[in-house]
């Protein structure tokens, strides 16, 4: 799977210093509550999915809901995803990236 | 997660970490209630206001049920709240000041004018809600978590930190708040104009919208005198950033609870 280059996979903080396996893969996190999140991502993406492993995710947003889109080949699946305070799946559905919903930049008010 | 948030996402020198503290939690010319504020605007109203703030600038019915089905535990909490602050403290303006609040907040002064939790429901029930209903709905877990967070400032910590957590929110609905950089109010006051929501949803949001003005400032006054009399301001800044976390997902608990209503 590609991660960025620097810092934690899910949050691109550079502090910490957290490392687990994903995927087979050692990853840094920047704390054991974003490594929770987002091995809680992956077993989502791919329940939701079927796929058997993932190319990359790419992750915007913050602590209040991230919009992702997860690649797997020439394949992409668009999602929104929101943890609750221990890291597990608050909210999560597929719909279209243009449409999400809580995209604090996308704001639609004066 | 708490750097992060507030400080930076990228790791520094313990030099420059100092520095950006230090500059963090400067209380400059305007005292501890313009650092309270500056930090409240920023959280809520900066460049990536709350979502829902976004939301309640013309509400949808799911966005306003959200509020009254969750607000309702927030605003039973309120009152457990001040009570903390009063039964610990001397400060006879204090007490005077929590008085009031409770009493507008909670026990209303007569038919003509009903308390903010009244309001509350009665926005529920014009939107469709019954009351029984509502108030038989408990809360989400991220409103539990969040009024558990400040259950345990009134009880636990000094009651100035107490003040500052719980009144400090109250400027979510402070229409001054433009003045200090807000990018925009709690809704488009132009509702308040029209028909787009209904009578009983304008008079719950006038009545913020007109009275938690100076309410919240004078709450902010009176911590900051008594923050510096026992020299615990830095404390009250560490507790106030808690407050405002747990502020943070509460209002998000009040769109997920939305969404149920949308999708109902
Ligand atoms: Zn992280």
């Amino acid at each position: 799977m590609r991660v960025p280059e620097k810092g934690c996979v899910l949050c691109e903080a550079t502090w910490g210093d957290y490392w687990e396996e994903v995927e087979g893969q050692r990853m840094f996190f920047c704390c054991d509550i974003c490594a929770v999140e987002f091995k809680n991502m992956i077993r989502e993406i791919k329940s939701r999915t079927g796929w058997k492993s993932i190319d990359e995710v790419k992750i915007e947003g913050d602590y209040r809901g991230r919009d992702c889109i997860a690649l797997k080949g020439d394949k992409r699946y668009g999602f929104f995803v929101r943890f609750d305070s221990k890291g597990q799946v608050q909210d999560f559905n597929n719909r279209p990236i243009t449409e999400a919903r809580v995209g604090p930049q996308k704001s639609k008010a004066v | 997660m708490w750097l992060n948030r507030n400080i930076t996402k990228t790791k520094t020198d313990a030099k420059s970490l100092s520095m950006l503290f230090a500059e963090f939690f400067k209380v400059r010319k305007g005292g501890l209630q313009d650092w309270v504020k500056r930090r409240f605007v920023e959280k809520f109203y900066g460049s990536r206001p709350h979502p829902f703030v976004l939301a309640l600038q013309h509400p949808n019915r799911g966005t306003l049920l959200g509020y009254v089905v969750e607000h309702q535990h927030f605003l039973r909490q309120w009152v457990r709240s001040c009570s903390f602050i009063m039964a610990r403290t001397d400060a006879t303006d204090v007490i005077l000041y929590e008085l009031d609040n409770i009493n507008t907040e909670f026990g209303g002064s007569g038919p003509k004018q009903p308390s903010h939790y009244e309001l509350l429901l009665r926005m529920g029930e014009s939107l469709g809600l019954d009351r029984t209903k509502i108030l038989a709905t408990p809360a989400l877990t991220d409103t539990v978590e969040a009024i558990q967070v400040w259950d345990n400032i009134c009880q636990q910590d000094h009651w100035v930190e107490a003040m500052v957590a719980m009144h400090g929110l109250e400027l979510i609905a402070n229409r001054n708040l433009r003045k200090e950089g807000a990018r925009m109010h709690y809704f488009d006051p132009t509702i308040l104009e029209t028909r787009e929501v209904t009578d009983a949803t304008r008079a719950f949001l006038r009545e913020g919208y007109e009275a938690d003005v100076g309410h919240s400032e004078e709450a902010l006054d009176l911590a900051a005198k008594y923050a510096d009399r026992f020299s615990i301001v830095e404390h009250v800044q560490a507790t106030f950033m808690r407050s405002i976390d747990a502020f943070d997902r509460y209002l998000m608990a009040r769109l997920e609870r939305g969404r149920q209503f949308e999708s109902a």
